[in-house]
């Protein structure tokens, strides 16, 4: 093996703050984005077709690109945000303007599951939109939104693996660089199993909470 | 009061447009229980939501208590919904909440002390009489319960007025009836005016005042509900009581009597005090005629009893004629089955 035990924990490291810190930054713009989206459509509490369509355009738009081809693309912003477009701070950009629209949708698609009826109800007793947004919609949905950030971190790990292409480092550079450049299998099998164990651990527990919410 | 003045509900335009609502012209008195009824598609759920403007109208006014709903600002409508408490066909209640933190709900939302929301939804779950199930969660509660936690609910904020969208059209017949009188008590002891829409006659008939029978987006027929089912005027009411009162004899009996020269079918229909008097056997005797009862029913309307014969004269047509003439000098209507088939 190429690799030392101390190269492993290193790139395991950054692997977790590379998603970490891209969860909590996409989370924090992809939840209200995600609101605007389900809100704002036709028929809904705060309907606004232009303000609707332009949004579901822009994250249409960024959910097109290859996450190869935006990493590079938004190199200047990269730059400017976090002054280098060079390791993992570098690489939590792109993966925020990759997984931010992503979990925009996810939470959506949550949103939209909630019974049209409990809306009516929170009307008819005369919440405000605000109210509504998070005393009913959040609430009702909190057990399918568990899931949606769930999938929202497996692949925003899937994606941190290609982070090595702007020297963010992590276990997928590892793989990349040692274990496919160099022909190192045991390198290989090492990052690959500890990702697959990362990604079973984290489903098994947003599955778990996610059931916890819904009490069944 | 709740006042209908000239509303109309048009959805889309143009060649798409649907007029759910066609002016519109209603008035529920404070204190009474009234009744909309018709078939999917009358326009019930647009009428109803138009109350508490969940549905804005096209035209015309909503008034309730004499002040204009639809000249108020979205602030002022909030504040106006919290007057007009409001029950559903599937109940719309908060999965992820506890029975207790459902009835709170209202008075969550106006910011109220912990310790006033405790007592209000106590007693609350204890007039719906659901004392019991605070802790439990909906999913864990019979259809009739969770209505009786929409009814708490709705009450939380004591309004003035309760709207009932199709509130017993999703339990079974011995559960409606227990709904159904819970209202009826939320109606007499609190004095709360209940608009209810419906297409169960038999809501209509069990606690209704008043009813209005709607169809294509236009009321067709209004009264108090002892009129309306006493002497429906419009087909679609006749079709309504027709699925209560099922008083139709069979083509093939009336076929058969048809025929027979010296037979005849009547109904009588008789109210009130002359329920308990013998009429028939006064009748036979005194005018020589065999009388057969094809059909015979007595119910109560409005707390009044009221009874329908379907009722067969054999014998002289002349002593029938002077028999018919007797019974509607007691004031009982008397209506030709053969001649005019109602």
């Amino acid at each position: 093996m190429l690799v030392s035990t101390d190269q492993i924990t290193e790139a395991l490291w950054e692997t977790i703050s590379m998603v970490g810190f891209s969860l909590l930054f996409s989370t924090l713009i992809g939840f209200p984005l995600g609101i605007l989206l389900v809100v704002t459509r036709k028929g809904h509490l705060l309907e606004n077709a232009p303000f609707f369509n332009v949004l579901n355009g822009i994250i249409n738009v960024f959910r097109s690109v290859p996450f190869i081809i935006l990493m590079v693309a938004i190199i200047p912003v990269t730059r400017f945000i976090v002054g280098t477009s060079i390791g993992t701070a570098a690489a939590i950009v792109p993966l925020v303007f990759y997984a931010g629209p992503y979990i925009a949708r996810l939470i959506e698609n949550s949103l939209l599951e909630v019974d049209k009826g409990v809306v009516e109800a929170a009307e008819a007793m005369g919440a405000t939109p605000g109210q509504i947004i998070f005393r009913f919609l959040v609430p009702e949905a909190l057990s399918s939104l568990v899931l949606a950030l769930t999938i929202a971190t497996v692949g925003l790990i899937g994606a941190s693996a290609m982070a090595g292409a702007v020297g963010g480092g992590g276990l997928g550079d590892l793989a990349i660089t040692y274990g496919y450049q160099r022909f190192d299998t045991t390198t290989m099998y090492i990052t690959v199993g500890i990702l697959i164990i990362m990604v079973q651990g984290l489903q098994s527990t947003g599955n778990l909470l996610s059931k916890k919410i819904r009490r069944s | 009061m709740i006042q209908f003045e000239s509303v109309t509900k048009t959805y889309g335009s143009g060649e798409d447009a649907v007029h759910a609502l066609s002016g519109i012209d209603l008035t529920v008195e404070t204190g009474e229980i009234f009744g909309v009824i018709g078939f999917s598609g009358a326009g019930k759920s647009s009428l109803i939501r138009c109350v508490n403007l969940l549905e804005r109208p096209t035209e015309g006014r909503i008034l309730i208590h004499q002040k204009d709903l639809t000249t108020l600002s979205k602030k002022q409508i909030r504040e106006t919904r919290k007057d007009i408490g409001m029950i559903f066909q599937h109940f719309n209640l908060l999965n992820s909440k506890t029975v207790f933190h459902n009835v709170a709900m209202p008075l969550l939302l106006s910011n109220l002390k912990r310790s006033v929301v405790t007592k209000r939804v106590t007693d609350l779950l204890a007039f719906v009489g659901l004392e019991d199930k605070a802790e439990q969660y909906p999913d864990q509660l019979s259809g009739g319960q969770k209505q009786r936690v929409g009814i708490a609910r709705a009450l939380a904020t004591n309004p003035s007025v309760l709207l009932c969208d199709e509130a017993t059209s999703a339990l079974d017949p011995e559960t409606t009836q227990s709904i159904l009188e819970l209202l009826r008590r939320i109606n007499q002891e609190y004095n709360i005016t209940i608009l209810i829409i419906t297409h169960e006659m038999t809501v209509i008939r069990e606690i209704c005042d008043k009813v209005a029978v709607l169809e294509n987006g236009v009321v067709q027929e209004q009264g108090s509900v002892f009129d309306v089912f006493t002497n429906p005027q419009h087909a679609t009411s006749k079709k309504f009581v027709k699925s209560i009162m099922n008083d139709q004899l069979p083509e093939s009996i009336l076929n058969e009597i048809k025929e027979k020269e010296h037979h005849q079918i009547y109904r009588i229909q008789y109210t009130g005090s002359s329920t308990g008097q013998p009429l028939l056997s006064r009748i036979s005797r005194e005018f020589d005629l065999d009388l057969n009862v094809l059909y015979g029913n007595i119910t109560e309307l409005q707390g009044i009893p009221y009874g329908n014969l379907i009722v067969e004269f054999i014998g002289d047509r002349a002593q029938i004629q002077q028999a018919l003439l007797s019974i509607q000098q007691q004031n009982i209507a008397v209506k030709d089955v053969i001649n005019h088939a109602s």
